[in-house]
């Protein structure tokens, strides 16, 4: 397992236990305290710390590439379906004209957290799979 | 579609039974992308694959192989 895999799994891990402090915290302390369950999301800044010294190769980039850009692409769906989500929620059926100041910090943490997944499931995949070179 | 094979596995034990580290190594690629490529989980590079021709003193079509099956 090379560095990236680490950190895939370093991903993964952080975001089971960050969904399953979502979920208690929202059970014993009230659904307005959840979101502290994102700072999970924090564990991920140690992986820089995973094989910093380790080289990355061509087939390594290639994956990283692919991952990247699944990781980007459903962290900008995430993010969009979160807004249009609040824009149904509050001012088509809530109608309401305000949003708690909470709520883009939310959907941005939703987004980040998007990314860092399915950023790692498409490394962790690939690795095992064939993959092309990334045309450089 | 067009299959890109090698003989890479082959080659190294024809070259003193050289290991995958050490193959790796010689072209600049860590050993996991030593094991997709005799796999044929990975298609390399142009670059890697003339390094990897060049390591076992072999033109690169004597190395890698394109089946252009189906068209």
């Amino acid at each position: 397992m090379n560095a990236e895999q680490k950190r895939a799994w370093l991903a993964i891990a952080s975001g089971v236990a960050c969904l399953g402090a979502l979920v208690v915290i929202a059970i014993f302390w009230g659904i307005k305290f959840a979101p502290a369950a994102f700072g999970f999301l924090g564990v991920n800044g140690l992986g820089g710390f995973i094989g910093s010294k380790e080289k990355a190769d061509e087939r390594d980039l290639a994956i990283c590439r692919k991952a990247s850009i699944a990781g980007f692409v459903a962290s900008y769906l995430a993010f969009c379906a979160g807004c249009m989500g609040v824009w149904v929620g509050v001012y088509a059926f809530g109608h309401r004209q305000t949003v708690s100041v909470h709520t883009v910090a939310e959907i941005t943490m939703i987004g980040w957290g998007t990314c860092l997944w399915v950023r790692a499931i498409v490394i962790l995949v690939l690795y095992g799979r064939h993959v092309e070179p990334s045309g450089e | 579609m067009n299959e890109i094979t090698n003989r890479i596995r082959r080659l190294r034990f024809d070259h003193g039974e050289m290991t995958q580290q050490e193959l790796a190594e010689k072209v600049g690629v860590t050993r996991q992308t030593i094991i997709a490529l005799e796999a044929g989980k990975y298609t390399p590079s142009l670059a890697l694959a003339f390094r990897l021709a060049r390591a076992f003193g072999k033109g690169v079509e004597e190395v890698f192989q394109c089946d252009q099956s189906g068209g």
